[in-house]
């Protein structure tokens, strides 16, 4: 099994650099033979990636988001498996290299911090602990699939705007589909975090009573609530557009990063899992 | 003519020959089209014909019986009898053969097109080989070089971007509402100004299915003209156009004002009522009919005619680009052109083949019937049939070019082996 582990964490950055230099090749030649290929080498990956998960879960006895490898793997999961029900409801491919590529980066943290031994703590096998972390992990991928959209949306905006028709001009679907997007995928990110944090505010407080509060982990993650629930007003309110609120989910797709990775690696012991 | 080349002649002129008043001359109607290829096939030097005349080319493709005869037929019939001046040096061109065969492959697929690309020809195309097709101008070679053309044009626009792009202002503003807006067909335009600017942006717009056509003109009376050449547009006095805006999606200015028609101020206005939509504003007018700093507001997307050249220019560099390929398709489709060319020269060999094998059965057959029960001799006919086919199938097959390999030394070795010749003779 722990051959298995390890092989997998090995390839699954592989695998996923492969299947976006498919896409890229579809994005940018048209390449009919990537185009081919691109599609079933996601979905093969995808399903590997789920047996590596399944695996890591029965070889621990825990739900695998022990540590910010394991969550970072989860995170990666997740987008891959949004993007390719993307792919297959709307049969728009154009939008994979980016996607993909954004899985890739995140698998390859995931593989680059994996530790041998995952620490093994009580709140671990607490349900409870699982529904917390599925919901902030949910969350932070739609926000990374935000996040993706937000910067299609960006680039062709400006082309738009400066009319000089770069690279990304007539590949994408239309300004107002990705702006849809990016607009559905902060409001699920949004909704699954406040669950997230609802329900890791309940959990903490019977746990630890207030001292939880000052988890340099859980202030950021507030922050990066409070930046998307402003960022939703202020569109509701009609003040920001397509370009503000794309600006600010890709600020949110850093502060995300920062909360996933650096954070728990220097700031935090009493969040260490995620 | 090299032995397998296919049998063809092809006198045409195109845009690049001659100007439009002798193109307009030698063009053919429908009627007239048709008119004309009975007249070529009366002609003892022509045994097939197809005509093709499109505003920016008139072309006509003869299988001919004497080529010097069916040059001169059509070359006096369809081009000097209504253009004498299409004598000069230059006016014409002339193609034989396999030559013949590949211009027709390219025009087919838009190679030959005044504007690179061009997807109408391949419809014309299509539509005039019906004509001739109804007419019975064309026999198996020209109708298999048809068929040959028509695949190419298709594979081109199904494999290739030798079409993609908008390569028209008309068609630049349909593609930039088609990047910004999730579909035309749910798109309200208001044009501002009615002149033949406005006409020719307006029609691939409503062509391609604009849900609302606004059209806001100082001079009414020219509006009318405008909406008698495009009914669905409404017309709207000048002073409304404001108002409107608010309710667009694309606006497009082409008046000749002196002052600009859209302000700044007016469109912050505008946006704000609209809620800040986005809104794609196309400026044609000379001089600027819109505010260059409206590109500042949110959501605006301002164009002029110097963004659109450059979109257009980068669509045809970007079709320019897929010409090889779209040639790759060409040589594909000549390749099998000409196999089945092949194919033709051994049909007279297979036909002798099967002659003298079924003169072989019906005589061996009458021998040997009177040897058999007559309950069996329906048996015995269904039997030496079955045989006789399925031997010469093979060879049949191969000699017609199918198997691949062949040449008119293995023609001549079959004629050779089953005396084929002397066949022919008794």
């Amino acid at each position: 099994m722990i051959t298995f582990l390890d092989t997998a964490n090995l390839l699954l950055p592989l695998l996923y650099l492969g299947t976006a230099i498919a896409y890229g090749f579809v994005f940018f030649a048209a390449h009919p033979t990537a185009s081919r290929l691109a599609t079933p080498a996601l979905r093969g990956t995808v399903l590997f990636h789920l047996v590596y998960l399944a695996a890591l879960a029965a070889h621990h006895r825990q739900f695998p988001a022990a540590t910010v490898s394991q969550a970072l793997s989860i995170v990666a999961f997740a987008v891959a498996v949004v993007y390719a029900f993307v792919e297959w409801h709307g049969r728009e491919r154009t939008t994979g290299f980016w996607m993909v590529s954004l899985v890739f980066f995140f698998q390859l943290l995931s593989s680059v911090l994996t530790r041998p031994n995952p620490p093994d703590r009580a709140i671990f096998h607490d349900p409870f602990f699982a529904t917390h972390v599925s919901l902030a992990l949910l969350g932070y991928a739609a926000f990374v699939v935000g996040a993706a959209y937000a910067f299609l949306f960006l680039q062709l905006y400006r082309d738009l705007k400066a009319g000089r028709f770069s690279t990304f001009y007539g590949k994408l679907p239309p300004l107002e589909v990705l702006e849809r997007m990016m607009i559905g995928a902060i409001w699920v990110g949004f909704l699954t975090l406040t669950g997230a944090v609802a329900t890791g505010a309940f959990w903490a407080e019977r746990l630890y009573h207030s001292a939880w509060l000052h988890d340099p982990k859980i202030l950021i993650t507030l922050a990066t609530w409070v930046l998307y629930a402003v960022a939703l007003l202020l569109r509701r309110l009609q003040r920001w557009q397509g370009r503000q609120t794309a600006l600010a989910s890709l600020a949110g797709l850093g502060a995300i990063l920062f909360s996933l990775v650096a954070v728990n690696f220097f700031f935090t012991d009493f969040h260490g899992f995620l | 003519m090299a032995p397998q080349e296919p049998p063809l002649l092809l006198v045409g002129t195109d845009f690049r020959c001659a100007p439009i008043e002798l193109r307009e001359r030698v063009s053919c109607t429908g009627e007239e089209a048709e008119h004309a290829l009975v007249h070529l096939l009366a002609r003892p030097g022509v045994s097939e014909a197809f005509l093709l005349s499109t505003c920016n080319r008139t072309e006509v493709y003869l299988q001919p019986q004497d080529e010097d005869e069916a040059y001169h037929t059509a070359l006096d019939l369809i081009f000097l009898d209504k253009a004498p001046e299409l004598e000069r040096p230059g006016r014409l061109y002339v193609k034989r053969n396999g030559e013949a065969a590949h211009h027709l492959l390219a025009v087919a697929s838009g190679l030959e097109s005044m504007v690179l690309g061009e997807p109408e020809i391949l419809g014309q195309v299509k539509q005039q080989a019906a004509l001739a097709e109804h007419v019975g101008s064309t026999g198996p070679v020209l109708r298999r070089l048809l068929r040959s053309a028509l695949t190419a044009g298709a594979r081109a626009r199904q494999e290739t971007a030798i079409t993609s792009g908008a390569v028209s202002l008309g068609y630049a503003v349909v593609e930039l509402a088609r990047n910004i807006f999730t579909g035309l067909e749910e798109c309200q335009v208001l044009l501002i100004g009615a002149g033949e600017i406005a006409r020719s942006v307006a029609r691939p717009i409503v062509e391609r299915g604009a849900k609302e056509l606004k059209v806001a003109n100082r001079s009414q009376e020219r509006a009318r003209q405008f909406q008698e050449e495009i009914p669905m547009a409404q017309l709207l006095p000048f002073d409304e156009r404001l108002g409107a805006v608010a309710t667009a999606d694309v606006v497009i200015a082409t008046t000749s004002a002196e002052e600009p028609v859209l302000t700044r101020k007016q469109l912050k206005e505008a946006m704000a009522s609209r809620r800040n939509r986005p809104l794609l504003v196309v400026d044609l007018g000379v001089p600027r009919n819109v505010e260059p700093s409206v590109t500042r507001i949110e959501n605006v997307f301002l164009h002029t005619i110097d963004s659109l050249d450059l979109l257009i220019q980068k669509n045809l560099k970007r079709r320019k680009e897929e010409v090889p390929h779209v040639e790759e398709i060409l040589d594909q489709e000549l390749q099998h052109f000409r196999s089945w060319i092949r194919g033709l020269e051994a049909e007279p060999i297979v036909a002798q083949m099967q002659k003298q094998a079924e003169r072989i059965r019906q005589h061996e057959l009458a021998e040997a019937l009177s040897r058999f029960p007559p309950e069996t001799h329906a048996d015995l006919e269904r039997l030496t049939r079955s045989m006789v086919r399925k031997i010469l199938h093979h060879p049949s097959t191969q000699l017609r070019g199918r198997g691949g390999h062949h040449d008119l030394s293995r023609l001549d070795l079959v004629r050779e082996l089953f005396r084929l010749d002397d066949e022919n003779q008794s």
